[in-house]
C-alpha cells in the first residue's frame, strides 16, 4: 500500500503543477499581447488628444510612428492560439479576415506615419488619413472583448 | 438694487466656476497627455523584459526597442507645462535641469540601444538594456505611485 502512494504522489504532483505550467506559459502570451495592444491605445490616445488640440501638436510625427512600429509587432504576438484576455475566440477561428485586418492597419499606419513627416499636425488632409487608419472599432467590434 | 446684486454676484460665481472648470479640464489634458507617453515607456520595456527572459518570442524586439527610443524622445515636451498631478511629484518642475537632464540621457541612451539591436539583434543589445532603462533612480525621485 506505502508502495503504491510512493507512485501516486508523483503523478498527482505532476498534475498539480502541470495547468499551473501551462497557464503561466499561456499568461505570458496573452500578457505580450497586451503590452502591444495597450501602447496602442496609448498612442493613439495621445494623436487624438492632439487633433482634438487639447495638448500641443509637436510629437504627432513621432506618436504615428510608434503606432506604425507597434502595428508591425501585432500579428506575431497573436500567433499562438492562447484565448484569454480581451481576444475573442474570433480571432484564431478567423484567422484568415483577422491577420487580413492587422496587416492592413501595419500598412496604413506606417503611410499615415510617412505622410505626416514634415506637416503640421493641425494639417487637414493629415487629420483626416489620421483618422481613417486609426479606424480600430470594426475590428474591436469583432475580435475585442472589452473587459468591464 | 438687491436683486441685480444677488444676479452680479451669482453672474461672476458661474463665470468663476466655468472658469475653474474649464482651467480644470486643460490640467487634466496635461496630465492625460504625459500619462498615456509613460505607460507606453512601461508597455514596451515590459515586453522587452519578457523577450529577454524568453517568455516571448524575440523576432519583435529590435522594434520594440526602437519604439521605446522613439518615445522616450517624446516625453520631455509633454512634463513642459507646470502641471501637477497624476504621478508626478513637485520636484519635476522644483528640479527641472537635472529632471530634463535624466530625459535627455533616456533618450539617448534608448537611441543607442536601438542602433545597437538594429545592427547586432539582442544578443548585441541585451548587455545595454539593463543601462539603458535604469528607470528606477528617477523614478525613486520623480514618481509618487499610486497605491
Amino acid at each position: 500500500m506505502k508502495r503504491k502512494i510512493k507512485i501516486i504522489s508523483p503523478i498527482a504532483l505532476a498534475a498539480i503543477f502541470l495547468p499551473a505550467v501551462v497557464s503561466a506559459d499561456d499568461q505570458d502570451i496573452v500578457e505580450y499581447r497586451e503590452h502591444i495592444m495597450k501602447t496602442l491605445d496609448e498612442q493613439s490616445a495621445a494623436v487624438g488628444m492632439i487633433l482634438s488640440t487639447v495638448v500641443p501638436g509637436d510629437n504627432m510625427a513621432a506618436h504615428l510612428q510608434a503606432i506604425a512600429l507597434t502595428a508591425q509587432t501585432a500579428l506575431k504576438s497573436f500567433e499562438p492560439k492562447v484565448l484569454g484576455g480581451e481576444a475573442r475566440p474570433e480571432v484564431w477561428n478567423n484567422w484568415a479576415d483577422f491577420s487580413k485586418r492587422m496587416n492592413d492597419f501595419a500598412k496604413n499606419t506606417a503611410l499615415v506615419a510617412a505622410q505626416a513627416k514634415g506637416k503640421r499636425s493641425d494639417d487637414p488632409e493629415l487629420g483626416e488619413a489620421v483618422v481613417d487608419a486609426l479606424s480600430c472599432k470594426s475590428c474591436h467590434d469583432a475580435y475585442r472583448k472589452e473587459k468591464k | 438694487m438687491m436683486r441685480w446684486s444677488y444676479f452680479s454676484i451669482g453672474c461672476v460665481v458661474i463665470v468663476a466656476a466655468m472658469v475653474a472648470t474649464s482651467v480644470r479640464a486643460d490640467d487634466q489634458d496635461v496630465i492625460d497627455y504625459r500619462v498615456h507617453i509613460m505607460k507606453t515607456l512601461d508597455e514596451q520595456a515590459a515586453a522587452i523584459s519578457q523577450i529577454l527572459e524568453h517568455k516571448a518570442p524575440a523576432d519583435n524586439f529590435t522594434t520594440h526597442v526602437q519604439i521605446l527610443a522613439i518615445t522616450a524622445a517624446t516625453a520631455k515636451k509633454a512634463f513642459e507645462p507646470k502641471v501637477l498631478g497624476g504621478e508626478a511629484k513637485p520636484e519635476v518642475w522644483s528640479h527641472w535641469a537635472d529632471f530634463a537632464k535624466r530625459l535627455d540621457d533616456l533618450t539617448a541612451a534608448t537611441a543607442d540601444l536601438a542602433n545597437t539591436a538594429k545592427a547586432g539583434g539582442v544578443a548585441a543589445a541585451a548587455p545595454k538594456v539593463q543601462t539603458a532603462l535604469a528607470c528606477k533612480s528617477c523614478h525613486e525621485l520623480y514618481v509618487e505611485k499610486k497605491k
